[in-house]
C-alpha cells in the first residue's frame, strides 16, 4: 500500500499539525485580508518575515520567534503609514526585507554551519520541523484565533465599511493595528508550513477561493479554513506518496500545497464563469 | 670613508646574494581547492612549493562557498591546482577553464563518472596515493629540475599512509560486517574501508547533505535504524548540522547509540592528511568499542 504507515510516521504527524493549524489561521484571517484589500500588505510582511527567519537559523532559535518578530517589525512599519501609501509602503518594506534576509542568508551559510538555508526560509521545509514546533505553532494559531474571536464582529465592520464603523464609534485605528498583529501572526505560520514566499499562497488562495463561492463572510471563513487544511493535508499526502513516483525521493510538499491552492481558485473561478 | 663603508655594504650584498641560491626557495606556486589537497601538496612539494588552500574554514558547509578577489588572485599565478571534482568545487570551474595551470581533479584521477552520488573522495584510503602520483608527476613536469626530490616526496607519502590502513585493517578484522547508522556521506569511504555497513537510506544521506526536504519514510526508517539493537554508532558530520540532524543525535543519545562527529574538511588542529585520517579512524574504533551494549 502506497500509503502503508503514513500516521505512525513523526515527520508526516508533524507536518499535519503545522499544516493544518496555520491553513486554518490563514484561512480566516485572509477573508479579513481581502475584504480590506490588503493582500499586497500580507505579501510585504511574508517577506519581510523571512529575514525573521534567517535570523533564527543565524542566532539557532525558534523559526517561530524569528519569523514572528520580524512579521511584527514590519506590521509596525505597515501600521505607520497613511492609508493612501499603502501599496508603496508595502513595496518599499518587502525589498528591505528581503534584502536583509539576504544578508542573514549569507551570515547563515558562512558563519554558522547551517545547509540548504535559503530554500528552508524561501519554500519551507515541513517535513524537518525542528522538534517542539508543532506545538509552539499550534499555540500561536490558538491564540491568534481568541484574540480574532473577541475582535471579530467590529473588525469585520471596519473591513467592509470603515467609515460607517467609524461614525458608529468604534475604533477604527485600533482594530486596524490589532489586525496588521495577527496578520503577522498568520503570515508566521504559512511561512513556516509552506516558505515565506510561497506563505502568500495559502493567506490569499483559500478565502479567495471561499469568497468566489459565497458572499457572505462568515460562511467564506469557515469555507476558507476548510480548503485550506485540505490542501494541506492533501500536499503532504500527495508529498509522502511521491516517495514512490521517484525512488527514495519526495517531491517538496510546498509545491503540492500551492498546486492545490491554484486548483481549487482555478476550479472555483471556473464554476462560476 | 665613505668608500669603505659602500665597499662593506657591497661586500655584504654580494654574500647575501651569494647565500640565497644555497637555500631552497619556492619554484612553483599550487593551489589545493581543499585543504586536504593542499596539505599533500605540500608533502610532495617540500621547499619547493608554495601551497595555498582556498577551503579551510572547517566550521562551514563547503558546499555554500562563496568567492572573494583574493582566491581569484590566488588562481592566477598558479602553477598546478588541485581540485576534488563532482560538483564539489564547481564554483572554481571558470577559473579553472581560463587557467595556465596543470588542473588535477581527484574525479579524473580516480576515473569516477559524473554520476558518482558521493563527492567526498578524500575518505577513500584508494584517493590520495592516486592523487599524490599526478601531483608528483605535475610538479616533476614543471619543474624538472627537482623531478627525483617530488618522487622520492610521494613515495615517503604513501609509506605514511600504511599506519592508516593498518588500522582501518583492524578494525575491519574486529567489526567487518557491523551496522552504522550516519547523517552525511561524508566519511562512508572509510566507513566501508573498515569493512562497516553503512545501513542508513542514500536518499536520506543526500538529502541532508543538500539541504532538501527529507523524506518521511527514510526519517522513520532512520529513527528506527537508532533504536537499541540496530545501529552500533551514529557518524554524523560535524561540520554541518541542521534541525533534522540534532534530531537524530538527540534520539541516538535517549537510546545509548554512541555518535562520532567526523569533519568533512581537514580541520586546523590536524598536523597532516594522513594524521587526520588516523585519529578519525581512532575515533571509529572507539565509538565501535562503545556502542553494542
Amino acid at each position: 500500500m502506497m500509503l502503508g504507515g503514513i500516521l505512525a510516521s513523526a515527520p508526516v504527524r508533524e507536518a499535519l499539525l503545522i499544516g493544518g493549524a496555520a491553513a486554518v489561521m490563514s484561512g480566516v484571517i485572509g477573508v479579513f485580508t481581502v475584504l480590506r484589500g490588503q493582500a499586497f500588505a500580507g505579501h510585504a510582511l511574508a517577506d519581510v518575515s523571512s529575514a525573521g527567519g534567517a535570523l533564527a537559523l543565524l542566532l539557532g532559535i525558534s523559526p517561530m520567534l524569528g519569523f514572528f518578530g520580524l512579521g511584527l517589525l514590519g506590521a509596525c512599519g505597515l501600521g505607520a503609514q497613511k492609508r493612501g501609501d499603502a501599496d508603496l509602503a508595502s513595496g518599499i518594506l518587502l525589498g528591505a526585507g528581503l534584502g536583509l534576509t539576504a544578508l542573514l542568508l549569507h551570515f547563515a551559510a558562512s558563519l554558522r554551519n547551517v545547509s540548504g538555508a535559503a530554500v528552508s526560509v524561501m519554500f519551507g521545509s515541513l517535513f524537518s520541523a525542528p522538534p517542539g514546533e508543532g506545538s509552539m505553532v499550534l499555540a500561536g494559531a490558538v491564540a491568534g484565533m481568541l484574540v480574532l474571536a473577541v475582535i471579530s464582529r467590529p473588525l469585520l465592520l471596519a473591513s467592509l465599511d470603515a467609515e460607517l464603523a467609524a461614525l458608529r464609534g468604534l475604533p477604527v485605528r485600533l482594530l486596524a493595528a490589532m489586525f496588521l498583529v495577527l496578520l503577522a501572526l498568520a503570515v508566521t505560520l504559512s511561512a513556516i508550513s509552506v516558505g515565506a514566499i510561497l506563505s502568500t499562497a495559502l493567506l490569499i488562495g483559500p478565502p479567495a477561493t471561499a469568497l468566489r463561492l459565497t458572499r457572505r463572510p462568515w460562511t467564506a471563513m469557515a469555507l476558507a479554513a476548510g480548503i485550506g487544511l485540505a490542501c494541506c493535508w492533501g500536499g503532504v499526502v500527495l508529498a509522502y506518496a511521491s516517495y514512490d513516483w521517484t525512488p527514495g525521493r519526495v517531491w517538496p510538499v510546498s509545491f503540492f500545497i500551492v498546486a492545490l491552492v491554484f486548483s481549487a481558485y482555478a476550479a472555483a473561478s471556473w464554476r462560476r464563469a | 670613508m665613505r668608500r669603505t663603508i659602500l665597499g662593506m655594504l657591497a661586500a655584504g650584498l654580494a654574500m647575501a646574494l651569494g647565500v640565497m641560491p644555497a637555500r631552497a626557495q619556492p619554484v612553483l606556486h599550487a593551489v589545493g581547492l581543499e585543504r586536504q589537497y593542499a596539505d599533500v601538496m605540500r608533502q610532495i612539494g617540500g621547499p619547493y612549493v608554495r601551497v595555498i588552500a582556498i577551503e579551510t574554514n572547517p566550521d562551514t558547509d563547503p558546499h555554500e562557498f562563496e568567492l572573494s578577489p583574493a582566491i581569484a588572485q590566488a588562481f592566477s599565478g598558479a602553477d598546478v591546482i588541485v581540485a576534488n571534482g563532482l560538483g564539489y568545487d564547481a564554483w572554481a570551474d571558470r577559473f579553472l577553464a581560463g587557467s595556465h595551470a596543470t588542473v588535477i581533479s581527484a574525479q579524473a584521477v580516480l576515473k569516477l563518472p559524473d554520476s558518482t552520488k558521493n563527492p567526498h573522495l578524500w575518505y577513500d584510503p584508494a584517493t590520495m596515493p592516486a592523487v599524490a602520483r599526478a601531483v608528483a608527476a605535475a610538479f616533476a613536469a614543471r619543474d624538472p629540475a627537482h623531478a627525483a626530490v617530488y618522487h622520492a616526496n610521494e613515495r615517503a607519502f604513501e609509506a605514511s599512509l600504511v599506519p592508516w590502513a593498518q588500522a582501518l585493517a583492524a578494525v575491519k578484522t574486529r567489526y567487518a560486517g557491523t551496522k552504522v547508522a550516519v547523517t552525511e556521506p561524508v566519511a562512508n569511504g572509510l566507513l566501508r574501508a573498515a569493512g562497516l555497513s553503512i545501513v542508513t537510506p542514500f536518499s536520506l544521506q543526500a538529502a541532508i547533505m543538500n539541504g532538501t526536504d527529507p523524506a518521511p519514510q527514510d526519517v522513520t526508517a532512520q529513527q528506527a535504524l537508532l533504536a537499541p539493537g540496530e545501529a552500533r554508532i551514529l557518524v554524523y558530520n560535524e561540520q554541518v548540522t541542521d534541525a533534522l540532524t540534532q534530531s537524530f543525535l538527540a534520539l541516538a543519545r535517549t537510546d545509548g547509540v554512541p555518535v562520532l562527529g567526523v569533519y568533512e574538511l581537514m580541520p586546523a588542529t590536524a598536523t597532516s592528511y594522513q594524521g587526520w585520517m588516523q585519529s578519525e579512524t581512532a575515533a571509529l574504533a572507539r565509538a565501535l568499542a562503545a556502542g553494542g551494549h
